[in-house]
């Protein structure tokens, strides 16, 4: 008996570290070719590295140290702010993504709150018909969601940008579900003690709720960040693109800029696993939880 | 009194998200409808909002330089409106629009105007026509589209394209929700058995679900391309380079395979949670019985893991039909489009809006089918 069990284990390591591997290796190789210098060309002869050599190469007992045979250099990331408005498709996300969330922890709660505490005519149907709309997917509404901000003369500005992700059903589920489990009497004691439905919301019941403002708000900041199809349709000009649209600009049709749009792809991966990594908590948390009720 | 206070709070503090919700999802779905019942051209939307000048326009369309000794009767035997609207202007008009023109349309005025040289303004083609129609102007004052009845919908099912590009999402659906669903619960059963450093697994499992696909894609074009790492390592085991993106009958393998790696990590976390919350006695019960290993796995964890199982499953189905982003990026040969990406090349590439239209509805009736159907053998089993 106790013989198996050390067989499973130590397979279920095998399986573990064989698929961490495979998780981190992309991310691995991503940073090995940023760091990498360019190769240039000089009397038709290439002088530089081979980012696709295998193995890489690596010499880490050198300064700089050695990638693919060459030494380490991180100018790949200042470049990348040289030849792109990168600084600006930053600015441009951070905005995005700023904006949406902020407005959806307003938003979303103002109506979570009223869905889960206050009593008022055709407040079940209204939620039903809103939790239906999330069975449809984007494709269907961006036509005319993109016909829409053409006539409101919206193409290419942050309104059209913004405007239609202000709120989210998702969201509101979400803060309708942290707020009824909250305790009935703490409510119905502020209510006796004369506190107004404003109040109730603003002191009572949303300071409790502040776990579910954090979960929504890094899941709609993560989601805008890596947001590609609204802003592949409303965007148009390289100024107001955002990094997920600006990382094609390292592709051109007859040569692709590797180093660079590695250290990009770096650049714009690196805040989320930042926020990930202090936030794990409730990432790993929440994850479970919305599948054990749902 | 109470009462309507809390009434109207409640619908004052839904309101904004009604709205948003009515305007960008309610209304769209209709809009939607619509569209797929008609031709609507996202080139010629703007038709009656682009501004000219009128002289310009009309100099051009008579070919005179000089403004001088215009003769207007001669002009007037030149001018065909319907001719100058649609070659001049760049307008296209129906058969109705036409017989409206042939009735009401006052060209002595446009003429007067033209040699009295007030034409020489900018305009739109909206204000043209409530200048120098006599009537029913409300006909040209914005691009409607023709109704086109069950024609879009006749032609999608001619459309070998079409047909192609449903076949590749459902392909896409059916090798890939399994295998990330499976690939999962093995990780967590895996993880489940008192492991050391299970928060580092967990954690690297987790990064490529929060990576954004746009840089993901990018990577794997790295590790794709021809003399890549992936050829690399297969060239150990004396497989020939391939050019995996390119060639059509590896491209959308190669972008399941990477869209499995991207979402079996957060998967695992789901069903790792599931697993720690088995009663540990139900698991010894078992083991007194005898049974082990595999009979274990398939008769105790999976039945009780259910309501996890399903939540990724139609997570998964969703997800998956619906893949655009990595499609958009990776893949060149239309031939390997998904069914969104066929919808999206045809609206905003070639402006065929109505027809992409009817493209989507079909597909979104089919999505929620399939999640309806999912949905009802799912609740049904689990009344056993």
């Amino acid at each position: 008996m106790k013989k198996r069990w050390h067989m499973a284990r130590k397979i279920s390591y095998i399986i573990l570290i064989v698929y961490a591997l495979v998780s981190l290796a992309p991310f691995v190789w991503a940073l090995l070719v940023s760091i990498a210098p360019i190769i240039y060309y000089a009397n038709g002869k290439p002088t530089g590295v081979n980012i696709m050599q295998w193995p890489p190469e690596i010499n880490i007992f050198k300064l700089p140290p050695e990638v693919f045979g060459a030494p380490a250099t991180l100018s790949n990331y200042t470049k990348v702010f040289e030849v792109t408005p990168f600084a600006r498709w930053i600015l441009n996300t951070v905005i995005y993504a700023g904006t949406v969330t902020f407005a959806n922890l307003v938003l979303d709660a103002f109506a979570g709150f009223a869905f889960a505490r206050l009593k008022f005519p055709g407040r079940d149907l209204i939620f039903m018909i809103l939790l239906g709309t999330l069975m449809v997917p984007g494709q269907v509404t961006i036509i005319p969601i993109y016909n829409m901000m053409v006539h409101l003369n919206l193409v290419n500005t942050y309104s059209g940008l913004i405007f239609p992700k202000i709120a989210s059903v998702s969201g509101l589920f979400l803060m309708r579900q942290f707020y009824m489990s909250i305790p009935l009497e703490i409510d119905e004691a502020a209510k006796i003690d004369g506190a107004s439905i404003f109040r109730r919301f603003l002191q009572i019941d949303s300071p409790m709720a502040l776990p579910a403002f954090a979960t929504l708000a890094i899941y709609t900041f993560m989601g805008m960040w890596n947001d590609f199809l609204w802003p592949l349709i409303i965007t148009s000009s390289k100024d107001m693109f955002t990094l997920t649209m600006g990382l094609n600009f390292f592709r051109t049709s007859y040569y692709t800029f590797w180093q660079l749009m590695m250290s990009a792809s770096i650049l714009m991966t690196v805040p989320m696993i930042v926020i990930f990594l202090s936030l794990q908590k409730q990432f790993v948390e929440t994850g479970a939880t919305s599948a054990v009720k749902g | 009194m109470r009462h309507y206070k809390e009434w109207i709070a409640g619908y004052l503090f839904i309101a904004p998200v009604v709205v948003v919700v009515g305007m960008f999802v309610v209304y769209p779905i209709f809009l939607s409808f619509y569209y797929s019942f008609t031709n609507y051209d996202a080139l010629r939307q703007q038709e009656y909002k682009a501004t000219f000048n009128l002289q310009d326009q009309l100099q051009e369309y008579f070919m005179v330089l000089d403004m001088k000794n215009l003769v207007p009767k001669d002009l007037l035997s030149q001018f065909d409106p319907v001719d100058f609207v649609q070659a001049q202007l760049g307008i296209k008009l129906t058969e109705r629009q036409i017989k409206e023109i042939k009735k009401h349309f006052n060209s002595k005025a446009v003429i007067d105007d033209f040699v009295n040289l007030k034409t020489d303004k900018n305009m739109s083609g909206a204000q043209f026509f409530s200048i120098y129609m006599r009537g029913n102007k409300g006909m040209f004052s914005k691009y409607v589209p023709q109704w086109l009845g069950m024609k879009n919908f006749i032609k999608m099912f001619k459309d070998p394209l079409f047909w192609a590009t449903l076949k590749n999402s459902i392909i896409f659906s059916l090798f890939v929700t399994p295998i990330q669903t499976i690939l999962a619960l093995l990780l967590a059963v895996a993880a489940n058995q008192k492991i050391r450093g299970i928060k580092f697994f967990k954690l690297t499992f987790y990064i490529p679900s929060i990576t954004s696909s746009a840089a993901i894609s990018m990577v794997f074009l790295l590790l794709y391309s021809k003399p890549g790492l992936i050829n690399r390592i297969l060239g150990y085991i004396g497989m020939p380079s391939i050019d995996w993106l390119s060639n059509t009958s590896t491209a959308l393998p190669a972008i399941m395979a990477m869209n499995i790696w991207t979402t079996a990590g957060y998967f695992m976390v789901v069903f790792l949670a599931g697993l720690q919350n088995i009663p540990k006695s139900l698991i010894e019960a078992s083991e007194l019985d005898g049974a082990q290993g595999w009979t274990r796995f398939w008769k105790i964890i999976v039945p009780l893991m259910k309501p996890q199982i399903s939540y990724v499953v139609t997570l998964g189905l969703i997800g998956t039909l619906q893949v655009f982003d990595q499609i958009y990026f990776l893949i060149k040969n239309q031939q390997n489009y998904t069914t969104s990406m066929y919808i999206y090349v045809t609206a905003f590439n070639y402006g065929r809006m109505g027809y992409a239209s009817a493209i989507a509805v079909a597909f979104f009736t089919f999505i929620m089918v399939l999640t309806l159907l999912q949905r009802h053998f799912v609740s049904e089993e689990s009344y056993f």
